[in-house]
């Protein structure tokens, strides 16, 4: 498990109630790695680039990133990261928004996005999408992105 | 304004057409009347002409009878005189002329009383001079009954007669010489006149077309332009709509995935607080249990009824919140799935979706009619069984209370477009709601039944994509007839 200790997860959402609900949940599922939350797309990207503690200079991450940004499409942080040349196109990527419209959800699935889920309405069922995302990511191997 | 502007401009293009028509009749009949008096002129000339000739045979006429007088009296005495080669013959045939003479212009002269006298004297006095002639030549030369003299006074009378006769005649020659002289003058006056009318009328007529068709091309020439630019101001117009709808569409798209947002947090939140009922009930209880003097009712009441009601209350409007939000993506979606037409065979697709809710119709114990022969018609088949299945469904939904239901549903085609019927016997619509009902989030009448007020507003917007239209006919416990109105062969998205 100490592989996944270090795994960093980076949260990108600009609505802090929503991020406050996810990290809960994430915390509820039993995951204690680092969260690292941030409101907007270019200081996301900018972590996640060039900060001394991202994860193109420290350790493996896996990212959720929410699509309605207010300074940017989530989409384009999306194919940024899996473009290429990126370091981080190994980064698994969740894509956690409100939209649930097909071609979004087909869009995300192309450019790269690893798991696509639909905030829904109803907490309960929230609360469980995440719970379940927590035992994911205590299972999943995140590959290290200084390796490559 | 400008409908007024225009209704005066046409007024007075109208006033100018008449006045125009109006002057070149009047032209026209002008020149026709200049021409018949020419021609009358012309026909009076031609008598004239004629009598100036009549005038100028009496003349001759008059002037052969001195002729023959002098022969006679020439003749006479040659006779007398008994010079060869004149004889009695000679005398006679003198004579004859004279008497001929006479009697042509008797003949001549029948329209001119003054002249039948003279003529009438005439004939008188030239027998009488015969006679007298004859007698002073007769072998028994009775010469001494009638003196010469006598003779030579009467010969006298008769050619001064003749002379006065033919003055007579020539004054009324110069009379119609004159006469007719003017009435060539007249004529030209006439002619010059109707030349210059008609040079009027026509350079009149020729401005009158030289404006006409001017004006005819210049309407032909925007006409064709307008022609030309129609088809790239229909395109231009559909982008313009194409680009509204879809504007609309992104708009009512955006807006309910962004109001779902901060419901996401209504929802977890009020979750959250519901969570944290359960260990402040619990520590409610201990309390109770282990010092109960520190809880009064307001801190019980609070924890077990008012916080529980008041998480209800949002629960249950955050739920219908999501309802609608969601009813109004489903509404931006439908704008957004393209049409299919294809060729359906309404009977069958009827009964298709009354089966659908064949359940709730047995439970209820309607009856449901179904028209035979209904049109072929050519659109989506599944935008019309939504439609159908919406409006069957309010029907089943808003029975008349112990009245057993009935719905009919027919179908006619009428000028290129299909009217389908759903008709049933429920409690109605009032008037006043005819239109409401079919707004989005708006309903009619008692709130007993369970819904958003969605159905309709999905079905105008369906029956809008179409190309077509749905109205209701209904009065309030009297049921309602609503009406679906599609073309027959769908046409193209209608961008409303």
């Amino acid at each position: 498990m100490n592989a996944q200790q270090a795994v960093n997860i980076v949260m990108i959402e600009d609505d802090e109630g929503h991020a406050r609900l996810i990290e809960k949940n994430i915390r509820r599922a039993g995951i204690s790695n680092p969260i690292h939350h941030f409101l907007d797309g270019t200081s996301a990207v900018h972590f996640l680039y060039e900060d001394a503690h991202g994860p193109v200079h420290n350790g493996p991450a896996l990212i959720l990133l929410d699509l309605n940004l207010p300074d940017m499409s989530g989409i384009d942080i999306l194919a940024r990261i899996k473009g290429e040349a990126s370091p981080l196109r190994r980064a698994p990527v969740v894509v956690l928004t409100t939209t649930d419209d097909k071609f979004e959800i087909q869009r995300c699935y192309d450019l790269g996005c690893n798991v696509y889920i639909t905030k829904p309405v109803n907490y309960d069922s929230f609360a469980a999408a995440i719970r379940q995302l927590g035992l994911f990511l205590s299972v999943i191997q995140v590959p290290d992105i200084e390796e490559n | 304004m400008s409908a007024q502007q225009e209704f005066l401009e046409r007024q007075a293009e109208r006033r100018f057409a008449r006045t125009v028509l109006m002057l070149i009749t009047l032209g026209f009949a002008a020149v026709m009347f200049a021409g018949l008096t020419a021609a009358a002129i012309m026909v009076r000339g031609e008598e004239q002409a004629g009598r100036i000739d009549h005038t100028y045979l009496v003349e001759r006429e008059v002037a052969g009878i001195r002729l023959a007088l002098e022969q006679m009296r020439s003749a006479r005495r040659g006779f007398i005189l008994a010079l060869p080669g004149v004889g009695e013959a000679s005398y006679s045939s003198a004579a004859a002329r004279l008497l001929h003479g006479i009697d042509e212009v008797a003949r001549l002269t029948l329209d001119n009383p003054v002249q039948q006298a003279n003529v009438a004297r005439l004939s008188a006095m030239a027998r009488t001079l015969d006679g007298l002639f004859r007698a002073s030549m007769s072998p028994s030369r009775a010469r001494a009954a009638v003196s010469e003299r006598e003779r030579q006074q009467l010969a006298a009378k008769v050619e001064a007669l003749a002379m006065r006769m033919l003055a007579g005649e020539r004054r009324l020659l110069s009379e119609r010489n004159s006469a007719r002289i003017a009435s060539v003058r007249t004529f030209y006056i006439v002619l010059a006149f109707t030349a210059l009318l008609l040079l009027l009328v026509g350079l009149g007529s020729i401005w009158v077309i030289r404006r006409y068709t001017s004006a005819l091309l210049a309407s032909r020439m925007a006409l064709q332009s307008l022609n030309q630019n129609l088809e790239g101001a229909v395109a231009e117009r559909t982008t313009d709509l194409q680009r509204a709808n879809e504007e609309i569409q992104r708009f009512a798209y955006i807006v309910s995935h962004d109001l779902r947002s901060p419901l996401v947090n209504v929802m977890g939140f009020t979750a959250e607080l519901d969570a944290a009922i359960a260990p402040l009930d619990a520590m409610v209880a201990r309390v109770e249990e282990h010092a109960p003097e520190l809880v009064d009712d307001t801190v019980r009441i609070a924890v077990r009824e008012e916080l529980p009601e008041a998480i209800d209350f949002i629960r249950s409007s955050t739920h219908k919140m999501d309802r609608l939000i969601n009813a109004i993506l489903r509404l931006s979606r439908q704008g957004r799935r393209t049409i299919t037409p294809e060729r359906l065979d309404l009977g069958q697709l009827t009964a298709g979706v009354v089966d659908t809710l064949r359940h709730r119709i047995d439970e209820l114990g309607v009856a449901v009619s179904i028209a035979p022969d209904m049109p072929a018609i050519v659109t989506d088949r599944l935008a019309v069984e939504q439609i159908l299945s919406n409006l069957v469904e309010n029907a089943v939904k808003y029975l008349k209370p112990g009245r057993p239901g009935t719905i009919a549903i027919s179908a006619e085609a009428r000028q290129g477009r299909v009217l389908i019927d759903v008709a049933d016997n429920g409690r109605g619509i009032a008037p006043r709601d005819h239109e409401r009902v079919f707004d989005l989030f708006r309903r009619s009448g008692a709130q007993d039944q369970p819904g958003e007020g969605i159905g309709l507003a999905h079905v105008r917007a369906l029956a809008y994509r179409l190309g077509g239209t749905i109205s209701v006919r209904s009065d309030l416990d009297e049921g309602a007839t609503f009406t679906l109105n599609l073309p027959a062969m769908f046409a193209g998205e209608n961008p409303l």
